[in-house]
């Protein structure tokens, strides 16, 4: 005992209290923890740099005369130093039209993942607190759903509401919304019985403070994780959909509908497939990898 | 820590004949069957039992707790310094749990929220009870954590950084950190080996004595019970069969579950000595046999004892037994 009264009287002043207890706030050691994942340092990186390219695409190329405007004279260019991923069948510079159809992937797919989010992980947290008639109406409807695919159910959408931004958000994020509902309601499931809770409970924390506290926290990793991994989906859907001319209409560029439109000329011009090719590969790689590394930071039982 | 003063020189805990069943659809478990227990200010009471005696809803009655809507409080009252818990408002009762009334968990690997820094969550208590900002409130738990005899520096460490001692160790220090008047321990070292069970029980005793506290030690552990108890329940079944002080039980036994209990034990002197288990099991509490609980795993049962129910008799002032044997006769059958 005297040894401990000791140590306690040493933490005279919060100064030294900081110093002693808080050396490193919680960002920072989890910035800590993430950085000594290297593949996930490189998602990181890759994800950085596409979106610095999109969010400062009108410094680089302008949209009216070089991205949508037609150039018969330069069409079908092979790479080089002044069109370096060359140019289309319209004699369009694809790396400008690259670097604006990450504008359209990138906001369509955030936009439509934050929409699922919200919807599906509110159902889903009020079907795993409330369980019982709620959590069963609710998670049947989910389930009808989920035996769509996602492709089919935004397919059907947008042919009944027309293609338009704001209807392909609002069709890809009602078709994501079952499986956040999902993963939002199994991770409170899993909290929900924790003696830890109970434990909660018993020192007089009240629900909100515990649902805030101990659920929500808890539940945080697995959906930070889904919702990096759904965003590459996301740009894969809305792709596809473009693909098949039912997504973002031509002439704005989209990567999905450049891959549309190039492969009539695949033979010939193999680029341009490839580049819209490539950066539809390496977002969602990098995506994938930053997801994984965000688990992992995430979850303080793996720290070394 | 500032000392809380009970309400007048009653008992710090009454808890009147109190039932609770568990309710579902197809069937009622009677978890506990009418019971009494009352603990004075600064005592400790143990309560033993076999597992689904009844014993940690008992306990978690005593902080409204019991899990709802399953778990149903039938009938009796639940009384801490005087007030009911089962009348309290929702602001009494947050008011109540933590910092009145405060219970050790029985496995320190779960009762701890594996994200979250021990600090932070010994924190928890002192920031909702004594109002105090995060900083001021870490700075008491660090306290707290060094009384428990963990260095404070650990306090930004997690849970899966600790030995299961050294869990049982914060789980303790966040029960204690609000100073309650009733400790509720809940077979605080089932979980521990044996080395470290003791020095747990220690810790727990001499917390106990230092800050006045009242107890109620839920164990199946005879042994813990002499160590740290002033009297003892023993309940069978939702029962509470026999209740007295220490030495009335473990001199001077009745009950023949009770004695039971004590045969079971391994004779430290006899090392060739068989042990002698009580016959059967525990009845499945969803399904009573009629008359007493016990009777069919009783060697002295009589038919009496098949169809009604035992009297509680007072064997002496502070001793009581409820079994037909001892009708109105104080011999010492044993």
């Amino acid at each position: 005992m005297e040894a401990n009264s000791a140590n306690t009287r040493m933490i005279t002043t919060r100064k030294e209290f900081y110093r002693k207890f808080r050396k490193k706030s919680i960002a920072q050691e989890l910035w800590g923890r993430f950085v000594k994942n290297k593949t996930a340092v490189l998602g990181l990186a890759i994800f950085i740099m596409i979106l610095l390219l999109a969010v400062f695409a009108p410094l680089i190329a302008d949209y009216d005369t070089v991205v949508i405007k037609l150039n018969i004279a330069e069409r079908l260019q092979k790479p080089s130093a002044k069109y370096i991923f060359g140019t289309d069948e319209m004699g369009r510079d694809i790396f400008a039209r690259i670097i604006y159809g990450a504008r359209n992937s990138l906001t369509i797919s955030f936009v439509s993942v934050a929409f699922a989010l919200t919807l599906g992980g509110l159902l889903g947290a009020i079907s795993g607190y409330y369980g019982g008639l709620v959590d069963n109406i609710i998670m049947r409807i989910m389930d009808v759903f989920l035996c769509l695919p996602e492709i089919l159910m935004a397919l059907a959408f947008v042919a009944v509401f027309g293609t338009s931004i704001p209807n392909l958000i609002i069709s890809a994020g009602l078709s994501f919304s079952p499986k956040f509902a999902r993963i939002v309601r199994s991770a409170v499931l899993s909290v929900r019985g924790s003696e830890y809770l109970e434990a909660a409970r018993s020192i007089g924390a009240r629900d909100f403070y515990i649902i805030i506290n101990h659920v929500i926290i808890n539940c945080i990793g697995p959906i930070i994780v889904q919702v990096t991994l759904y965003i590459a989906h996301a740009i894969l859907i809305i792709s596809s959909l473009s693909f098949i001319g039912l997504g973002v209409q031509p002439p704005a560029p989209e990567w999905g509908n450049m891959l549309s439109s190039g492969r009539e000329y695949m033979r010939e011009a193999a680029y341009l497939v490839i580049s819209p090719g490539l950066a539809i590969f390496f977002t969602i790689l990098s995506l994938n990898l930053l997801g994984d590394g965000l688990r992992d930071t995430l979850d303080p039982r793996l720290k070394q | 820590m500032e000392d809380k003063k009970t309400n007048g020189s009653g008992n710090l805990l009454n808890i009147e004949n109190l039932v609770i069943q568990y309710v579902s659809d197809e069937e009622v478990t009677h978890a506990v069957n009418g019971i009494d227990l009352h603990i004075s200010a600064g005592k400790t009471l143990g309560l033993v039992g076999e597992t689904g005696a009844g014993k940690t809803t008992t306990a978690l009655s005593i902080l409204n707790l019991v899990p709802s809507p399953q778990g149903r409080i039938i009938s009796g009252k639940v009384e801490v310094n005087g007030v009911d818990v089962f009348k309290m408002s929702a602001k009494q009762l947050h008011a109540h749990r933590g910092n009145s009334v405060a219970m050790i968990f029985q496995d320190p690997m779960t009762a701890l929220n594996p994200i979250k820094t021990v600090g932070a969550q010994i924190a928890e208590g002192i920031e909702i009870h004594k109002g105090l900002g995060k900083t001021a409130a870490l700075a008491e738990a660090i306290k707290m954590l060094e009384l428990v005899g963990i260095p404070g520096g650990r306090a930004n460490e997690y849970p899966h950084q600790f030995s299961g001692g050294m869990k049982q160790r914060v789980v303790i220090a966040i029960a204690l950190a609000c100073n309650p008047l009733l400790l509720i321990a809940d077979e605080p070292t089932t979980a521990l080996d044996v080395t470290i069970q003791a020095q747990v029980l220690k810790l727990i005793n001499e917390l106990r004595v230092k800050y006045r506290m009242s107890m109620l030690m839920i164990t199946h552990d005879l042994g813990i019970v002499a160590e740290v108890c002033d009297s003892v329940a023993i309940m069978y079944a939702g029962k509470i069969v026999e209740y007295g002080s220490l030495e009335d039980i473990f001199d001077h036994y009745r009950h023949p579950y009770t004695k039971g209990l004590f045969d079971s034990l391994p004779n430290i002197e006899d090392r060739q000595a068989e042990l002698k288990p009580i016959k059967g099991l525990i009845p499945d509490p969803t399904n009573l046999p009629t008359g007493c609980a016990f009777h069919p795993r009783c060697d002295y049962c009589t038919e009496e004892c098949k169809s009604g129910e035992p009297f509680a008799r007072q064997v002496s002032e502070t001793h009581m037994v409820r079994c037909n044997l001892y009708r109105e006769t104080d011999r010492d059958m044993l």
